[in-house]
């Protein structure tokens, strides 16, 4: 059914539809990387069990030790909430001037936005985990580490998410500014800025929440907070393990709620 | 007294509000120290590590990192990118799949007000910490990348389930409307209504979410051993300062990332 006469004789051919090509190359490539995936033995009740471990007390302890533990949180808690806003915090600040390079619309010539942009790209492709481990080397497991690595992960996504937003701004009071004999930073501060400023600071919520959401993690590399509770309590203690996580769980959900308000607000 | 100082006056005082906050901001940055002992001892260290830092680079072992010479292929680290590339995918398509009835669900133009529900489970499974997703699910597919190739995938329904609803909710009624008007059933009318309309949009997102998984797939195999990427490597690499392997991973992730990105952004420029 590839040919179609029309009652006027006109002749309709069907084009060759391409998502044919598309689900062969997807199949491909499927198998090729299947060969990377292994797994032997897969017991599904097993998951079962460990929910019921992590989300219901041990046989021995009531609900009351259950929750009981979840204060006992609160300063690995209070840590975990200083290195994501230290982290937010300075990233993003070092990050606006990195953006203002970044922004060909401020800096006209291509031999300082490209490679500062490449720059960025580099520093973006690096898992914040791995950014906290070179904290880790140089300064140890305390705070300091998460702060100098989600500082890092924090700069390179703001610096990125900022330059854009600012290649997006009306030009047209900047170039007014300039005629008027304002150099580049002036005409930056008191055209550019008051436009993007409820852009940055809800960039600002975001990146505090992706830096609380990747404490999660940071146990696994030996850094304190919520994170080390979590790790440190596999495989003993699972119950410990599921308080923890309930608790990431609702601070994640409150700030993610928290920062859609605000910058829809904002927006 | 000049016109322009009287109005100059009249300005708001902005500045003593941006001033309030400014202090309170840094009042929070130094109490966010005050958990971090910083001392004139670990000052000293920092330029010893960074010489450190500076010999792991350049002394990359690169028999390691191919996986030749005193190393099987698949000891080698291109071997764990390579692995890592393969959950990556393969999640990003299971969930690609998984996310499409989840948008039907959460799409106000194809279940009305009901689709509270799903926005609400979409937002459950995005805030939902990848980490503690593999940690379940190993136990049930044990300490291999299946188990991060299951994760991915779940993960990835919160973010493809709500962009992919977006989509459908900006949806062109119009072809639809002359479907049905030509007297289409209703699979003729998703395969030639909905589909031609959606799916350069769907397969944008996904390649864009494939980014994503990416960079969490070379981390997420630190739950254990044998569970595929870069994980059980540089956990192995936190327990001492190992800065040849760290220096030998960063460079085959930041290569990879790059690749894919490259890749990703092209098709998605070829979609759009």
């Amino acid at each position: 059914m590839r040919k179609y006469t029309t009652s006027s004789g006109k002749v309709i051919i069907k084009p060759f539809n391409k998502i044919w090509i598309v689900l062969a190359v997807l199949i491909v490539l499927l198998v090729i990387f299947d060969q990377f995936i292994y797994s032997y033995q897969i017991t599904l009740s097993e998951i079962g069990v460990i929910l019921k471990k992590m989300f219901t007390p041990d046989t021995n302890d009531t609900w009351g030790d259950y929750f009981s533990y979840i204060f006992t949180l609160k300063d690995p808690l209070v840590l975990t909430l200083q290195m994501s806003f230290a982290g937010s915090l300075i990233g993003s600040v070092l990050a606006v001037p990195v953006a203002f390079m970044a922004s060909s619309n401020i800096m006209k010539s291509k031999w300082i936005y490209v490679p500062v942009r490449t720059l960025l790209n580099l520093i973006r492709t690096i898992p914040a985990m791995v950014l906290v481990l070179i904290g880790v080397y140089f300064v140890g497991t305390g705070v300091l580490s998460g702060i100098i690595g989600l500082s890092l992960f924090s700069f390179g996504i703001m610096a990125k998410m900022l330059f854009e937003a600012i290649e997006t701004v009306d030009m047209n009071p900047y170039e007014a500014l300039e005629s008027t004999g304002a150099n580049k930073i002036q005409a930056f501060k008191y055209a550019v800025v008051p436009q993007i400023m409820p852009t940055y600071v809800s960039y600002l919520i975001y990146i505090f929440e992706l830096n609380i959401r990747a404490s999660a993690i940071l146990g696994f590399v030996g850094v304190e907070g919520i994170g080390k509770s979590i790790s440190d309590n596999i495989p003993a203690n699972y119950d410990h393990v599921g308080a923890a996580v309930m608790l990431l769980f609702v601070l994640i959900l409150t700030i993610q709620m928290l920062s859609t308000h605000l910058r829809g607000r904002l927006q | 007294m000049s016109k322009l100082e009287n109005v100059l006056k009249k300005e708001p005082r902005r500045w003593i509000m941006n001033l309030v906050f400014a202090i309170a901001m840094i009042l929070a940055l130094i109490y966010s120290f005050s958990g971090s002992s910083i001392n004139i001892l670990r000052l000293q260290t920092v330029g010893i590590q960074f010489k450190l830092m500076l010999r792991g680079f350049s002394e990359i072992n690169w028999n390691f990192l191919i996986g030749t010479g005193l190393y099987d292929f698949d000891e080698g680290i291109i071997y764990l990118a390579l692995q890592t590339l393969s959950i990556a995918f393969t999640g990003t398509l299971i969930g690609s799949v998984l996310a499409i009835p989840f948008a039907f669900l959460s799409s106000k133009k194809i279940v009305g007000k009901f689709s509270k529900i799903g926005i609400t489970l979409i937002t459950f499974i995005r805030v939902f910490p990848e980490i503690i997703l593999v940690l379940i699910l190993v136990k049930g597919f044990g300490m291999t990348p299946l188990a991060c190739v299951i994760t991915i995938g779940l993960h990835s329904i919160g973010m493809l389930g709500k962009m992919f609803s977006e989509v459908i909710d900006n949806m062109d009624d119009g072809p639809i409307e002359a479907l049905d008007a030509v007297g289409a059933n209703t699979w003729q009318k998703i395969r030639y209504g909905i589909f031609p309309q959606i799916i350069p949009d769907l397969s944008s997102i996904a390649l864009y979410r494939l980014d994503i998984n990416v960079r969490s797939a070379s981390i997420l195999g630190i739950v254990g051993t044998t569970a595929g990427g870069f994980g059980a490597i540089l956990s192995l690499a936190a327990l001492f300062v190992d800065w040849r392997t760290l220096a030998a991973v960063l460079v085959v992730i930041v290569v990879l990332v790059l690749t894919v990105d490259a890749i990703s952004s092209y098709l998605r420029r070829k979609l759009v």
